[in-house]
């Protein structure tokens, strides 16, 4: 008959603890379980087109509603500077017409640059848009839309409507 | 034993690159111009996640929208010219939306 070696200190706190490591695996993604709902309600469009709607903007004879994907200030993009995303709703009349939807700080040049081009349905589609190092919380935002027919519509809404956050941002960063 | 401690691996793994998938977003592309010296501006372009522009267009533009130069990115997403004189702006065009103006006062 062989004594058993008694397992080290180490193994032994793993084999006492193990348990409750695996109830903790459990019970993690309960908690989570809300949030992930709630979230995923939002990127679905269960909680409307995004956290704060600006409102329903007339572009020409087309209309939209813009809103504010999310309430925080611009996402920092690495050497592409910042940029903030909104999401955008073309009216129900105008869905067939509309060929597509920018939104950019400042007057276009042309439609070249025209900025940020929305994607996603016609009813909920997102743009991420630059917000270049010039830009201040006075500036405008310029929505073009460009018809089917090559007709494009224009519309501006101040920063300071668009998102409250990000003219308290911009103030606060000052001009570079 | 082994076999399901594998298992239990690549579920946590997979449950970790899980937690990164709602992170996925577009990124947007930058278009950065100095002057190299006192005639010759160097743009370099490329996007936010690290992507080079090779092939993309960029378009030297006067306010009166004549086109200066028409020109590509090279390989190593940098291209140089001889600065216009007069008011002028660059045109960075990976496609629609992906496409925007520096302004020739940007360019110090």
């Amino acid at each position: 008959m062989t004594a058993l070696a008694s397992p080290s200190r180490g193994a032994s706190l793993w084999q006492r603890w193990r348990f409750h490591l695996s109830a903790l695996v459990l019970i993690v993604p309960v908690i989570f379980t809300p949030v992930f709902f709630q979230e995923n309600a939002f990127f679905d469009g269960k909680k409307g087109l995004g956290q704060r709607e600006i409102g329903e903007i007339a572009v020409g004879p087309w209309s939209v509603r813009l809103a504010e994907f999310k309430v925080v200030a611009p996402d920092a993009e690495g050497r592409a500077g910042y940029a903030k995303t909104f999401a955008l709703a073309l009216c129900p009349a105008c869905v067939d017409e509309v060929k597509a939807a920018y939104l950019r700080v400042g007057k276009p040049r042309n439609i070249r640059t025209a900025g940020a081009l929305f994607s996603g349905t016609p009813y909920r589609q997102t743009a991420e848009m630059r917000i270049p190092d010039r830009t201040t919380a006075d500036d405008v935002l310029w929505l073009t839309l460009e018809g089917w027919d090559g007709a494009l519509h224009q519309a501006t809404i101040p920063i300071r409507a668009a998102s409250p956050i990000t003219a308290a941002w911009l103030e606060k960063r000052g001009r570079p | 034993m082994k076999g399901l401690r594998k298992g239990g691996l690549i579920i946590a793994a997979i449950g970790a690159v899980s937690l990164f998938i709602g992170a996925a977003w577009a990124h947007p592309p930058f278009c950065i111009c100095k002057m190299a010296n006192a005639t010759t501006v160097r743009c370099e372009g490329g996007f936010a996640d690290g992507r080079g522009v090779p092939g993309v267009k960029l378009d030297v533009v006067r306010y009166d929208e004549s086109i200066v130069l028409e020109t590509k990115f090279g390989p190593d997403s940098i291209v140089s010219f001889r600065r216009p004189e007069g008011e002028f702006y660059v045109l960075f065009d990976a496609g629609p939306g992906q496409s925007f103006d520096v302004d020739y006062k940007d360019i110090q």
